[in-house]
């Protein structure tokens, strides 16, 4: 019973964590930006809610609408004020990088500084478990988490799939000179890849502020698994991010079973570096050319 | 007053070391490494083990601590071998957060979280190093020594290849340079000389624990070499000053809440990098476009 | 964050360091506390009790001139606390030196040795704080004590045979860890599993999983600050509804408030807040009066350890000597015993005190004193 438990823990992480890095993943194939802000964005979601919903008491629906607008902000303000710019002048990866860390850095400390660096959590009866089984507890919360990750997965890759707009992005991801030859923006889509892609981390914001809780620098960990996502689940795919980010929130908890929990987080990186040298095109991802 | 600024001095030699040899990597090789703390860790700890087992001879810890960290640096270039930047990034990080749950596990070796306690004072032929005007003298002279013997590999023939490599490793190649080995190589000489300062760290602060070692401090090499200026000579020099610095005069600003030091140093740099990276990417201290 | 009284207090001290070496009569000591950072709480704590002694020292015109902290930031990281500690000593010139935190106390004491500065401890307990050397001394009793108050009253007057310890594998937690494996089993009780957390970790699902597993009477978690909450509520979030027990540690109002910990039982130093012993009730009464919170063990030791400075530094001056480092650990070996909160505390060779243990429930309020364990 106890491996079971671990896996159905695993998958519940997992599934927050694949939602995470599909948004990075998101950014990163569309605009080969390498948005280290993103775990920002996800901290700021989470403190925005915590903010709205456990202490002013607004209620989750307005919650949650305002931390996705402000996520929304964030992503599309430093891809136009931060990103752009730096572009346009010299836009070699190193540079859009560090901008992207020194983002990280600033907003973690803000969040330090008004919010305080202790541990919070967002009480809810639904974080409570029930035993569904002899020796298996489940809350409320995991089956959420499960089920919305599935469905907001879904509603990607119909709007991917189906609508003018996520079709350009996957244009953009191909191949950003042929977009514009066919008399679309390409700064334009790209906006929306920010707002996209900062929009997929509300849910496991959201849930996550009910569950493990937060501090802040809960951006640099949620950052850290959204890059090893889509490195193992491959660059490019989003479908890779998602089944990798399910991998190691399964490994991760798996690792309890046998192992110290001490090195239940260095689980995570150790795949990622089997993969990066054995694998670096990932599970679903094109072949890496150095 | 003098101590306290003799303190501060040495502190900011053992950083611009870190800070000299994470921009050869960085700014000359265009690897892009946030694991530098880890050779950092593995030298102090070298050096700490050494001296509270063995010996506390300097050049003794040194040779050890460069030999063990230069060897270790090849699990980095592996990765640096297969991938390039973006994806060398993710290594590096991972790199680094596996260290450091190793740096608290191996407690017979480490001292886990609790760290090395009472590491005497380095010798050399005899004479200990206590005197904190002397530290700063040693930690001056070693810094001297790793700057030069940086510059006068980057002048070098190795230099330029790593240079070209950094350019354009397809062209390299193609004109029959040996990347891997020269890559492996730069990633061999960044990670010994990084291992220098971590000895003359624990020789000097008598204690170390991982705390010191984390992403924290990559971050805060990284900020150095960047803020300075990447790829210059005095660019790293100039960074390491700053942001040591930073903290100190931090303190004396009056309308400064106490508590909120910490945040603000690391927002002070974090802006930093920004901004430089929008206005002058290539640093305080950067070359312009064109130049070496 | 933003305290004024303490941004008032630290101007004030900042003012008086500025102002050159104030006249030679006054005494200036040290105080290392994590004044930012994730563990600034702490701090703010420790500074309410510390200045109310210094003020209480001042009013008794106990020391021939005025006392003042010179209070240094070490964000409990030990490099930080290093730097703190040379100022100190290099530029304030304190003989005395409060410090906090274990990492940042086993920093800092190789040179409190080197300049025979005294360093006092009162909020650590790791058990490697009684081994760093003479100058180093500790006005709280270190964790070992701790578990082995506590563990006779499960085993014994509670039955709770079968415990599993949740720790953080730093000195703290190994030493907890070390000393129930001892005196469980002479109890007849035994430690079934013993799971290490690192310190960073939020998630405890995985743990919880297995404590659950291990089928215990009793769950002792060994953790610090806003960690031990976060287990707390994910235990009991995750089915684990046996009786919880720790050490000091969860004396913070954070862990008084959280109703998950209703009921559980942690060990402190005895004091007693309504005895009628003048320095304890003196202190309960304006600490409260001055902070409007419930005084706690941590503010009684860092009160303590300043008036212990007053005491010694009187009785050094009435005997014509300066008052330096090596004086003061003379006097405090000569002295031995002292009336500080708390009652007549007695220092061992080693620089540790030993005192009566206190076993407190946690109800939601100050907590609930349900067992006295005497002084071993």
């Amino acid at each position: 019973m106890l491996l079971v438990q671990l896996i159905i823990n695993g998958v519940q992480v997992g599934a927050l964590y694949g939602l995470t890095a599909v948004g990075f993943s998101l950014i990163f194939g569309a605009t080969k930006i390498f948005h280290f802000a993103h775990g920002a964005s996800f901290a700021i979601s989470a403190y925005v809610f915590y903010y709205l919903y456990a202490v002013l008491n607004l209620g989750w629906p307005i919650s949650i609408l305002a931390c996705s607008i402000a996520v929304v902000l964030f992503g599309v303000t430093l891809d136009r004020y931060v990103y752009v710019p730096i572009q346009r002048s010299n836009g070699s990866f190193f540079t859009v990088f560090v901008a992207s860390f020194g983002v990280a850095v600033v907003i973690q400390n803000l969040i330090g500084t008004v919010f305080g660096r202790g541990f919070i959590s967002v009480s809810s009866a639904l974080s409570k478990s029930v035993e569904v089984a002899p020796g298996l507890y489940v809350a409320p919360t995991a089956g959420i988490a499960i089920v919305i990750a599935a469905a907001c997965f879904v509603a990607l890759q119909l709007f991917l799939g189906r609508t003018n707009i996520g079709i350009a992005l996957r244009a953009l991801s191909e191949s950003p000179a042929l977009v514009r030859t066919f008399g679309l923006n390409p700064k334009a889509i790209s906006t929306c890849a920010f707002a996209l892609g900062s929009l997929l981390v509300v849910p496991a914001a959201v849930l996550t502020s009910m569950t493990s809780g937060l501090n802040a620098a809960i951006g640099g960990r949620v950052m850290l698994i959204s890059i090893a996502a889509t490195i193992v689940g491959g660059v490019g795919s989003l479908r890779g991010a998602a089944c990798a980010g399910l991998l190691l929130g399964v490994a991760e908890n798996l690792a309890v079973w046998r192992f110290d929990p001490q090195w239940s987080e260095a689980v995570t990186f150790i795949i990622l570096f089997t993969f990066i040298v054995l694998r670096p095109s990932g599970f679903f991802g094109r072949v890496v050319t150095s | 007053m003098l101590a306290y600024v003799a303190n501060l001095a040495t502190l900011i030699c053992i950083n611009a070391i870190l800070a000299v040899t994470l921009n050869f990597i960085m700014g000359y090789a265009g690897i892009f490494s946030l694991a530098h703390a880890v050779f950092f860790g593995v030298g102090a700890y070298v050096a700490a083990l050494m001296a509270l087992q063995w010996t506390d001879s300097l050049l003794l810890q040194l040779a050890f601590a460069m030999t063990v960290s230069g060897l270790l640096s090849a699990a980095l270039a592996l990765p640096a071998l297969r991938v390039r930047g973006d994806y060398f990034v993710a290594a590096s990080l991972g790199f680094q957060v596996l260290a450091v749950t190793v740096f608290s596990e191996w407690k017979s070796v480490t001292g886990g979280i609790g760290g090395l306690v009472g590491i005497p004072p380095a010798t050399i032929a005899g004479h200990a190093f206590v005197n904190p005007m002397e530290f700063l003298g040693l930690a001056a002279v070693a810094l001297a020594l790793v700057v030069l013997l940086t510059r006068t590999l980057v002048r070098s023939s190795f230099g330029r290849s790593l240079k070209a490599i950094r350019d354009s490793e397809s062209a390299a190649l193609a004109f029959g340079k040996n990347v891997a080995l020269i890559k492996t190589l730069s990633v061999f000489y960044s990670s010994a000389m990084c291992a220098t300062a971590g000895v003359l760290y624990a020789d000097y602060l008598s204690f170390i624990n991982v705390e010191s070692f984390t992403i924290d401090a990559s971050t805060l090499f990284m900020a150095m070499v960047i803020v300075g200026g990447i790829g210059t000579v005095w660019g790293p020099l100039v960074g390491a000053v700053l942001l040591t610095l930073l903290p100190a005069v931090l303190t004396y600003l009056p309308f400064l809440p106490q508590t909120e030091i910490g945040s603000v140093q690391q927002m002070v740099y974090g802006l930093a990098m920004v901004l430089l990276m929008i206005f002058k990417p290539d640093g305080l201290m950067g070359i312009k476009q064109g130049e070496a | 964050m933003l305290s004024p009284r303490k941004i008032a207090v630290l101007a004030f001290s900042m003012f008086v360091s500025f102002v050159g070496q104030a006249s030679a009569e006054d005494f200036r000591i040290g105080a290392i506390f994590p004044l930012s950072g994730a563990n600034a709480d702490y701090g703010d704590l420790y500074m309410g009790a510390t200045e109310l002694a210094v003020s209480h020292l001042n009013e008794a015109k106990a020391l021939g001139g005025k006392l003042s902290i010179a209070y240094e930031d070490s964000q409990a990281l030990p490099q930080q606390g290093v730097i703190a500690m040379n100022k100190l000593v290099n530029v304030e010139k304190v003989s005395y030196v409060l410090s906090a935190f274990t990492g940042v106390s086993k920093a800092i004491s190789t040179t409190a040795m080197r300049s025979h500065t005294v360093a006092v401890n009162g909020g650590g307990v790791g058990p490697d704080l009684a081994e760093l050397g003479e100058y180093f001394w500790n006005v709280i009793p270190l964790a070992n004590f701790e578990v082995r108050a506590m563990a006779p009253y499960l085993v014994q007057k509670r039955g709770l045979k079968r415990v599993v310890l949740v720790y953080v594998d730093d000195p703290l937690g190994q030493s907890i860890k070390r000393e129930l494996e001892s005196s469980l089993p002479p109890l007849g009780g035994m430690l079934a599993e013993a799971l290490s957390v690192p310190s960073n970790a939020q998630q405890f699902s995985g743990i919880a999983a297995r404590v659950r597993d291990a089928n215990p009477d009793v769950v002792y978690i060994a953790s610090f600050g806003a960690q031990q909450s976060q287990i707390i509520k994910q235990l009991r979030d995750n089915g684990v509804t046996q009786q919880l027990a720790s050490y000091s540690g969860f004396a913070i109002p954070a862990i008084a408030n959280l109703p998950e910990a209703k009921g559980a039982l942690f060990t402190t130093q005895r004091i007693d807040w309504n005895s009628e012993d003048p320095v304890t009730k003196r202190f309960t009464q304006e600490y409260q009066l001055k902070t409007k919170r419930a005084p706690t063990a941590y503010a009684a030791n860092y009160y303590n350890a300043v008036l212990l400075f007053g005491t010694l530094a009187s009785a050094v001056q009435k005997a014509g000597q300066p008052v330096t480092g090596e004086n003061l650990l003379a006097k405090r070996r000569e002295i031995g015993a002292f009336d500080l909160v708390g009652g007549r505390l007695s220092f061992e060779k080693d620089g540790t005190i030993r005192s009566a243990m206190q076993i407190n429930e946690v109800d939601g309020g100050a907590g609930k004193v349900v067992e006295v364990v005497a002084a071993p």
